[in-house]
């Protein structure tokens, strides 16, 4: 009986809470990502112009239902001086979204690198955590496509292991995207037995 | 009926005022920044023994701005202002090695405040114009702010003196307003129609 009324207290009060961490190089598109998703998964949410949108030097939050399931992004400056404290969210995350800029070939191999900081703690520290990667700017006609970003991180590969692991296309401006990308997200981290969630109340 | 539509041209026009703490060790330079943000220039100041409160306009958003004084036996008193506040600016001497730890404590304790639990956090390394100043990811490290999991924070590079990096910090504060001042107008007209 006790069980009964406890998971019934459990399926109308709580959610089932999983941390997102959005990485990537400054300018890649971050920040306009968790907007975009807010605005597209929130009803009645009128974010901030995506226009108006600065650099990040620190943390952006962000929480977005989907289904029974509450996700609550970490969206962290990208600048080369910001990418150490990256490792400190490591440990609670159950996703990890990395954005590229697909406009930018220049700064494809920088960005390779910059992968490489969560890539490296693949086995240890993200064990098993789903890996969505974002070719972002995709609305600008001379882009890089989904095949060019993936050859040019081909040798990354190896570090991801057995994992979930998605490249997909997006444009967190004009919103094409998102929502695939959110929605696998959320069925990966659902289905990972390795990292439980969080219960959460509704407030 | 009236009320409502005040409501909202109030909250649409930007006459609400957000109240923003400015707290910090003493010698971190909160009251330069006040006057710095009130007034554009750099007033010779005092050490402030209870507090300064100036009304500051920025794009045409009203910001009530409160300079707490941040020696040690003042201190406590902070927490006597903590209600309905919007923003904390936490100030801190980026060249003050020496205190870094007193300052993070400081810190730690007042985010655990029950009243700033909605209050989104600024950081303004201040005295960027010296030349041991620490690093943004230097200073988040020390202040410990990774550990702060469903805050939004942000670090600014700032010299009072100067004047750098304040209007940034201004202009990130007031984007992060107006979406809610436009959340608020939500609210209003959906109490409205139920």
């Amino acid at each position: 009986m006790y069980t009964l009324l406890s998971g019934l207290y459990k399926y109308m009060f709580q959610k089932d809470e999983y941390c997102i961490l959005i990485l990537g190089l400054d300018n890649a598109g971050k920040t306009t990502f968790l907007e975009q998703s807010k605005t597209r998964f929130n009803k009645n949410y009128k974010g901030m112009s995506l226009s108006k949108i600065t650099t990040t030097v620190g943390l952006n939050i962000g929480t977005v239902d989907v289904g029974k399931a509450r996700l609550m992004f970490w969206d962290l400056g990208g600048q080369e001086e910001l990418q150490s404290l990256w490792d400190k969210y490591y440990a609670e995350c159950h996703g990890v979204i990395y954005v590229i800029d697909s406009t930018d070939e220049e700064r494809l191999v920088e960005s390779k690198q910059a992968f490489g900081v969560p890539a490296g703690d693949m086995l240890e520290a993200l064990c098993g955590v789903p890996v969505l990667v974002l070719a972002n700017k995709q609305d600008v006609e001379t882009c890089l496509s989904i095949p060019d970003i993936k050859t040019a991180f081909s040798d990354c590969t190896c570090k991801i292991g057995r994992r979930d692991c998605l490249t997909q296309a997006c444009s967190a401006l004009t919103g094409k995207g998102v929502r695939e990308g959110i929605e696998w997200m959320v069925k990966c981290v659902v289905r990972n037995v390795h990292r439980p969630p969080r219960q959460r109340d509704i407030t | 009926m009236g009320g409502f539509f005040s409501s909202i041209f109030s909250s649409l026009f930007g006459t609400r005022e957000m109240r923003i703490l400015i707290l910090g060790l003493d010698g971190a330079g909160k009251t330069t920044i006040l006057y710095r943000l009130q007034v554009g220039e750099v007033v010779t100041t005092i050490p402030t023994i209870g507090f300064n409160v100036e009304t500051v306009t920025y794009k045409n958003l009203k910001f009530q701005v409160w300079d707490l004084g941040g020696q040690t036996s003042i201190r406590p008193y902070w927490r006597c202002y903590y209600s309905n506040t919007d923003a904390v600016i936490y100030v801190v001497d980026s060249c003050d090695r020496d205190r870094i730890g007193i300052s993070k404590s400081e810190l730690v304790a007042m985010l655990e405040e029950e009243e700033l639990r909605k209050a989104i956090l600024v950081v303004f390394a201040n005295k960027q114009d010296m030349e041991q100043a620490m690093t943004p990811s230097e200073m988040a490290n020390s202040l410990g702010l990774p550990a702060l999991k469903d805050r939004k924070w942000q670090i600014f590079k700032t010299s009072a003196t100067k004047g750098t990096g304040l209007d940034e910090a201004m202009e990130w504060q007031v984007s992060c307003f107006q979406f809610s001042v436009h959340l608020c107008v939500f609210m209003a007209v959906d109490t409205h129609m139920s």
